[in-house]
């Protein structure tokens, strides 16, 4: 049972290594062939996801990469010669401070409490003095030691591979502090300690130290369309989910006349997507006057067939004698609806709001028809200006893609589940 | 003379109440006006709008009945860009389906770690249509590019340059989509099938693929209209060009979005309107039978 709750990235190299490394002598013809049979299993996992993720592994490389000596070269330089950052980790302002130590304290709190048993729900495990020192001490490693490694970076030391070793050595020690204990063998430990080092300091390194990203954000002038985006995303989620929810409870709960046909009302706007009725709508915001405002970006999308169907369902879901019972205890419709019938049916809902958002953040053929003026785009639309420029600044360009893809990549990350159910909703029934 | 009416109101008053009518009428509200104004109103707006032919640069709109929709829906540019949604489409959607397939078979397995794989499989859900251009872009580019192939100004190899990153961007989709399939599918099938002497690739084929057929299809239909309405792709890699090569239905209306002209622009949202309304129909009924097939 214990070792079913460590399931961490990277553990199945080591299941991997246990299997073929460890396994003496094959003691029948069976479990070599299941040995063999596992190491192929993983080798093509391996090489899927070697394939998935190459074209942004191929374009961290040319987004660290100097802008004109892979022009120059045949092929971009490898290792990467980065323009690197003359700063430590206390350098900026105070907020980036404090946020790049939370979220390495965070991170680092995450691994200890996974590898604990514990989960983000019940964090209880966290509460130990060993891991709580752990993940203290490891901050401390992180700060201390990357702040020598930008310095021998940004200098171009020969001991620069001193430091890199040095940090990842500092950060898998005090994890292992918090990691060693009874009931886990040690090399497991070992490794889970030693690639939470290697990640972290990698990872740091290059999001802190290169300075692409600075210089991305500062000539792409990136702040201002994030937050217009942020501001979009946030008024358009808010609104599908306001008007979907109150819809899905007209037509699961409520009884008046033509039902099925306002119904098919809904279910035909599903037949009219924005490419349909793009220069319709175009016109419709010039008539107002709407051109290059936040109401052009948000109003078109405040309603949704397809938000309210899935809402619906979960309210169908429910079962009925709930609504019977609340109507006898005396509990108007109001009351039903945001005391019983949006809570319990949270994970419908939180799935919708998190596709919105997402689908949201993510709109490009909208945007680039009522927008013209620089001050109201939003992020999508400033990375088309920001590449269209030259090649020359190309890894400019794709340092911004990635800074804009940052937000939805935490977004999938933090709620996996829930986006996985709102897209496989119409693809399996249940 | 109000007989009738009345007793139409009498027999509405006795089915239902008047609060809970009232209550889903403020409740539907907020909805039924954004898609009034934003959904059916622009759509019906343009239909009308096809039947005026712009004169003298725009100056004058002259009403021209059906003939402009005969003349431009019958018209070179229409059907070229028509021919290249669907080259979009060919090239995108059996890719999706197969690589989908594929990447889910792969991690549908009871292995230590497969979060970590089905997790990357699904990772490029967090890219958008504009980010993974740009990042295609570059691996695309013939100076600085992975493969140094000058495809984007190739007329012959562009519609396939502007698929690629959609191919990539879908694999996520694809690969969530098929995995939930899988997941439905009962373990018992599949014992039943290896008992009967079925190895993996018989049982794949025979069984567990015809069993989750409707999942497949609800893909196509994903796919398929993802792959109509792709844009973002060709207005960051190759604006249209070589010679509009690259130019697709929801490309061209784009660029049609000039109040002078819209008659034209009018004609072709309608057009794409009709070829999504056919391809969607045409799925729902394959989908029919196959849901029948699989029981």
């Amino acid at each position: 049972m214990a070792t079913d709750e460590l399931r961490l990235p990277g553990e199945e190299v080591v299941v991997e290594l246990g299997e073929v490394g460890a396994a003496p002598a094959p003691v029948g013809q069976s479990s070599a062939r299941r040995t063999a049979s596992l190491v192929g299993q993983y080798a093509l996992l391996v090489a899927l996801a070697a394939i998935v993720l190459l074209p942004l592994f191929y374009t961290l490389i040319q987004a660290l990469s100097p802008p004109f000596s892979y022009l120059g070269q045949g092929q971009p330089p490898h290792p990467v010669d980065v323009s690197w950052k003359d700063r430590t980790w206390f350098t900026g302002g105070a907020f980036s401070v404090v946020a790049r130590t939370a979220l390495v304290a965070f991170a680092l709190a995450w691994v200890q409490l996974r590898a604990g048993g514990g989960t983000v729900r019940r964090p209880r495990a966290l509460a130990a003095p060993r891991r709580l020192a752990a993940v203290v001490l490891g901050v401390v490693a992180v700060a201390g030691l990357t702040s020598a490694l930008f310095r021998a970076l940004f200098e171009r030391s020969p001991n620069t591979s001193w430091w890199w070793f040095a940090a990842v050595v500092g950060v898998t020690a005090t994890q292992l502090v918090g990691l060693v204990e009874r009931g886990r063998r040690l090399w497991a430990s070992l490794v889970l300690a030693a690639l939470t080092g290697v990640a972290t300091v990698a990872i740091v390194t290059i999001t802190v130290g290169a300075e692409v990203w600075t210089r991305a954000w500062d000539d792409g002038d990136l702040g201002a369309p994030l937050v217009r985006s942020l501001t979009i995303t946030v008024l358009i989620t808010v609104a599908q989910v306001v008007t979907s929810v109150l819809a899905a409870y007209a037509f699961a709960f409520l009884r008046f006349p033509a039902k099925g046909l306002v119904f098919a009302f809904f279910m035909g706007t599903l037949l009219l997507p924005l490419e349909v009725t793009l220069l319709g709508n175009v016109q419709t915001i010039r008539d107002l006057g709407w051109i290059n405002s936040n109401q052009a970006l948000v109003l078109p999308f405040a309603a949704t067939a397809f938000g309210t169907f899935l809402i619906r369902q979960g309210f169908r879901g429910l079962p009925s004698e709930i609504h019977d019972a609340t109507k006898l205890d005396g509990y108007g419709h109001l009351d039903f609806l945001w005391r019983f019938a949006v809570p319990l049916t949270r994970p419908v809902i939180a799935s919708f709001t998190v596709i919105s958002a997402i689908g949201a953040w993510n709109q490009y053929l909208w945007p680039q028809a009522v927008i013209d003026d620089t001050e109201f785009q939003t992020a999508q639309i400033r990375l088309r200006s920001i590449v269209g420029t030259e090649i020359a600044n190309a890894n400019e360009g794709i340092a911004a893609a990635l800074i804009v893809a940052v937000p939805v990549a935490i977004v999938l990350v933090a709620f996996q589940r829930q986006i996985i159910r709102g897209l496989t909703a119409g693809a399996v029934k249940g | 003379m109000s007989g009738p009416v009345s007793g139409l109101v009498s027999r509405l008053r006795r089915r239902y109440s008047l609060k809970e009518t009232v209550l889903a009428v403020l409740f539907l509200a907020p909805s039924i006006a954004v898609f009034v104004a934003f959904f059916y109103r622009p759509f019906l707006n343009l239909a009308y709008w096809g039947t005026f032919e712009a004169r003298q640069q725009g100056a004058v709109q002259e009403s021209v009945g059906l003939a402009q929709y005969r003349e431009q829906l019958a018209s070179d540019d229409f059907r070229e860009g028509l021919w290249h949604s669907v080259q979009f489409v060919l090239y995108t959607v059996p890719a999706g389906l197969i690589l989908g397939v594929l990447l889910a078979v792969a991690a549908h397995r009871r292995l230590k770690g497969i979060k970590v794989f089905q997790a990357i499989f699904s990772s490029t859900l967090a890219s958008s249509v504009a980010v993974t251009s740009v990042i295609f872009f570059l691996l695309l580019n013939p100076e600085v590019g992975v493969a140094r192939v000058d495809w984007l100004n190739d007329p012959d190899m562009a519609m396939f340059a502007v698929a690629i990153p959609s191919i990539w961007q879908n694999l996520g989709l694809s690969f969530v989509i098929v995995l939930a399939g899988l997941q439905a599918v009962p373990d018992e099938v599949l014992e039943a099938a290896t008992l009967d002497g079925y190895g993996p690739v018989r049982r794949l084929l025979r069984v567990t693929l015809p069993l989750i057929s409707p999942v497949l299809m609800f893909l196509v239909v994903v796919l398929v209209i993802f792959g109509l309405q792709a844009f973002a792709q060709i207005d960051i890699l190759t604006e249209g060009d070589p010679a509009g090569a690259t130019e697709t239905m929801v490309f061209k209306i784009n660029r049609l979005n000039r109040p002078d002209n819209i008659g034209i622009g009018a004609v072709y949202s309608v057009g794409l309107f009709a070829v999504t309304l056919v391809v969607t129909a045409l799925q729902f009924v394959l989908l029919e039978r196959r849901v029948h097939y699989g029981d």
